[in-house]
């Protein structure tokens, strides 16, 4: 049950999350980040020094940039909400830059119509194809103005850019590392300006049990953890060689699960799509009145042999149907090869009697994988539909690579939705669809 | 603005089965339904629906020089409401009048093979399946064809006319994760609800070739609507709502008199007069007397296969198929129109 | 397999070994033969369907009642 009311008394925080929004009309560069009646102040000096202090870190640019401008953000890691646990803020992103705490319960603010987006351009002080199992290839962009701009949601929001530099001696995964742990940081100092001083707006998540009868329903997510920058992370470490298992809806809310996977970036998970996951806001708010809302159950994308992905969605299924689901919203991630795990998992439930809906995202020749069992599908896009050429006047985060020879190019050209950051995620945070015609 | 308009043999005024081998025809101006087109006509041209089927590139060749002659900004045919061959021959040539650079409008049923055979080139207003909705067809065909020809058609509010093979991505108001949660309530509470995405239409491996049908068993199966004589299980003469298996073991042949076809889509009474020109028991029975096949399952599987719809179709394919996979059968020889 | 006056449509959704028949009236038949005509019409259709059943085939392919 959510109810939004300017109370969050002390029993309330300890038996339930309390999210409390401020809302950010305008940004500036300023001697002293704080935020004064919807104006938030930033020293983006103090930012640089934030995120330099992880020492793989060898250079960061910060810069405000704004929706309307001719800008374009190119190799975009992840957009992370500015948010703090208000009542012990050292716990914020509890194991990724915070003390250990379980999440998902207290008071959380949060700065809405903000991001912090970090750029990084991996491949001019690594070689990817050395380090890395699967070298990331896809762009990954957004545009602040243009045909992209409404495709992904950051061209909507005031974006707090750190352009990161690494140090090329230091493995790849210490870099990612460092850089998630920066974004972080500066995602934790920039909430601090709203400590003890009053919210926009306050939603408190329950999730206690609920009246007998009503139907279970759980949400079974999948994501992307295979190696650093391929990774999806629970309280600040790897899922890879995870099972499925259950995870209380609020922890996703509250920066339990942070994003670390760095290629299809139409297609995958920001953390920002966590923190205020649409599929998890919706389900609490029904959760008392019209379902129980059984929990989030995650499973691992681009399992490696037929054998694990049917594992996994006999794992998933079966840990629904014990929490007592009556019904599954299966979410997929990636592409093909992951979207086969989403439909065997589909599979999986429908056979132990769990109704299920998928979410996919499909391409020119439609959805890439199906199961007969699947007749209840949510396409949230063609990502493969290409967007019209645009020309920025500036571009940030460095340089544009051939995804075929990974040679250096001056710019991507008409570029699917693929390379747009976000722009058909399969969690369902987006209002894309498509449609026959 | 001109317009060509193809009718079949029936509503062209030739007449109704007997003639629906009627040979490609020519017409001045509007004919039939076509007067009620609110677009000049020039010319109308006709074909029967079993010539059309049986002769499709001699049909075809005349039917498009007669179009290409009065270069019309638009070709019209139909409407074929659930007619099957006539749907067929309405979307066969819409195709092959696009690709000759001439816009196409039609008017059927969403089911109607007709809409697989036009392949997205026509604009194709969906009816329901009786001519009975005639009167309010012709002018959204009409309207239809100004908007293809004036370029606004595209334009135009869903459901005008049938998807044409494309998918677009188009922004909603909806999340897909609103979206997702209502598709989920409406499954689990049993409302009825549309899938977004569907896999494209199944493609059926080609099953493996048979050693010999000399060791074999093989079932004959037919769509023609084949029973025995009063139609003892009711079969249906359209839309089928089920199959049915008559014994057959005893038979050397399908007597004129003792079987019978109840299908509604094309004139039997040539079938009538001898039932193996639908099932061909007789030639079967000579055949496997001689050793060219093994043996014959002991039943007749039959069904009627006019307007009946494709999800059925399907569901009555796989239950013979069980079936006969159940007792053995290692091929179905299958006789239809 | 299928023996179908409308090979073409039987073709389109899906059918993979497919005889022409001679008319949509009388698919295995034919009218205007003498009755021993007819049957030895009909026997060489059968025929023709038994030799594609134990023939491999690519998908969706049509043969005539006579040569290929």
């Amino acid at each position: 049950m959510m109810v939004a009311d300017s109370s969050g008394t002390s029993k309330d925080l300890a038996t339930a999350l309390v999210v409390a929004s401020y809302r950010v009309a305008e940004v500036r560069n300023a001697p002293q980040t704080r935020l004064l009646a919807g104006r938030l102040e930033v020293n983006l000096e103090e930012l640089r020094e934030s995120a330099l202090s992880e020492p793989a870190v060898t250079d960061v640019q910060v810069s405000l940039v704004k929706p309307g401008e001719s800008v374009r953000l190119a190799n975009v890691l992840d957009a992370v909400e500015p948010c703090i646990k208000a009542e012990s803020p050292e716990t914020t992103f509890a194991g990724v830059i915070g003390k250990l705490e379980p999440l998902g319960l207290g008071l959380t603010n949060r700065l809405a119509d903000l991001a912090v987006v970090p750029l990084c351009d991996f491949r001019a002080t690594h070689d990817l194809e050395r380090e890395m199992e699967a070298p990331i290839r896809w762009h990954s962009i957004i545009d602040m103005d243009g045909p992209g701009r409404p495709h992904t949601h950051w061209g909507s929001t005031t974006n707090v850019v750190l352009q990161f530099t690494c140090n090329s001696d230091d493995p790849l995964a210490e870099c990612d590392r460092a850089i998630r742990r920066a974004t972080a940081g500066v995602a934790r100092l920039l909430a601090s300006a709203t400590i003890d001083t009053p919210a926009d707006d306050r939603e408190i998540f329950r999730w206690d049990a609920v009246p007998a009868g009503l139907p279970g329903i759980a949400a079974i997510i999948q994501v992307g953890a295979d190696e650093p920058l391929l990774d999806t992370c629970f309280y600040g470490s790897s899922m890879k060689d995870t099972v499925p298992f259950l995870i209380d809806p609020r922890e996703v809310l509250d920066g339990a699960l942070t994003a670390g996977a760095y290629e299809y970036s139409g297609v995958r998970n920001p953390t920002h799509f966590f923190q205020r996951n649409k599929l998890v806001l919706s389900l609490l708010k029904l959760h008392g009145t019209r379902i129980r809302f059984v929990g989030v159950i995650p499973t691992l994308a681009y399992l490696q042999s037929n054998f694990e992905k049917s594992r996994h969605a006999m794992i998933a299924a079966r840990l629904a149907k014990s929490l007592g689901a009556t019904g599954a919203i299966v979410a997929s991630y990636g592409t093909g090869n992951a979207q086969t795990g989403t439909m065997l998992t589909c599979r999986a439930c429908e056979a132990m009697g769990v109704k299920t809906t998928v979410i996919v995202s499909e391409t020119n020749g439609g959805l890439i994988d199906h199961v007969p069992e699947a007749d209840a599908v949510i396409s949230v896009g063609n990502h493969e539909e290409l967007v019209r050429e645009w020309e920025p006047e500036t571009t940030l985060g460095g340089h544009f690579y051939d995804v075929e020879s990974n040679a250096p190019i001056e710019s991507p050209g008409p570029l699917s939705l693929m390379g747009y950051f976000g722009s058909s995620s399969q969690m369902g945070d987006t209002f894309l669809r498509t449609v026959d015609v | 603005m001109n317009a060509v308009h193809f009718l079949n043999q029936f509503f062209a005024g030739c007449g109704g089965e007997e003639a629906a081998s009627q040979r490609p025809l020519r017409l001045d101006g509007a004919v039939g339904p076509g007067r009620q087109l609110d677009i000049a006509v020039s010319a109308t041209v006709v074909c029967g629906d079993d010539y059309f089927g049986e002769m499709e590139s001699e049909a075809l060749g005349q039917l498009l020089q007669w179009i290409e002659d009065e270069k019309p900004d638009v070709l019209i045919c139909g409407p074929a409401f659930a007619a099957g061959r006539y749907g067929y021959a309405c979307g066969t040539l819409a195709r092959e009048a696009v690709r000759r650079g001439i816009p196409a409008v039609c008017g059927m049923h969403e089911e109607n093979p007709g809409v697989l055979a036009a392949d997205g080139a026509a604009y194709i207003v969906p009816t329901g399946e009786g001519v009975a909705g005639m009167r309010k067809v012709l002018p959204r065909m009409s309207d239809l064809a100004h908007a293809v020809v004036e370029g606004r058609a595209e334009s135009a509010p869903p459901g005008t006319y049938l998807p044409r093979g494309q998918r677009a991505n188009v922004f909603v108001e909806k999340s897909g994760a609103d979206r997702a949660i209502e598709m989920m309530l409406a499954k689990i509470a049993g409302d009825s609800y549309e899938t977004e995405a569907k896999p494209p239409l199944e493609k059926v491996p080609v099953p493996q070739a048979l050693a010999s049908v000399a060791n074999a068993t093989i079932a004959l199966v037919t769509e023609a609507g084949v029973v025995p004589k009063d139609n003892p299980d009711r079969l249906e003469q359209c839309r089928a709502k089920g199959w049915h298996s008559y014994d057959i073991s005893g038979l050397d042949s399908l007597q004129s008199g003792s079987y019978e076809s109840v299908h509604g889509g094309f004139d039997v009474h040539v079938a009538n007069r001898d039932p193996n020109r639908l099932v061909p028991l007789d030639a079967v029975r000579a055949l496997q007397r001689e050793g060219r096949i093994g043996r014959v399952d002991g039943f007749l599987y039959s069904t009627t296969g006019n307007c009946t719809a494709t999800a059925r179709s399907l569901k009555f394919g796989r239950e013979i198929a069980q079936r006969l996979k159940e007792i053995g059968v290692a091929a179905a020889l299958v006789t239809g129109t | 397999m299928l023996v179908t006056a409308l090979p073409t449509i039987a073709v389109m959704i899906g059918a993979n070994r497919v005889v022409r028949g001679v008319a949509i009236t009388n698919p295995t038949g034919d009218p205007t033969l003498s009755a021993a005509d007819e049957l030895a019409l009909k026997r060489t259709i059968v025929s023709r369907a038994l030799e594609m059943m134990e023939a491999d085939v690519p998908p969706g392919t049509v043969w005539e009642v006579k040569g290929e």
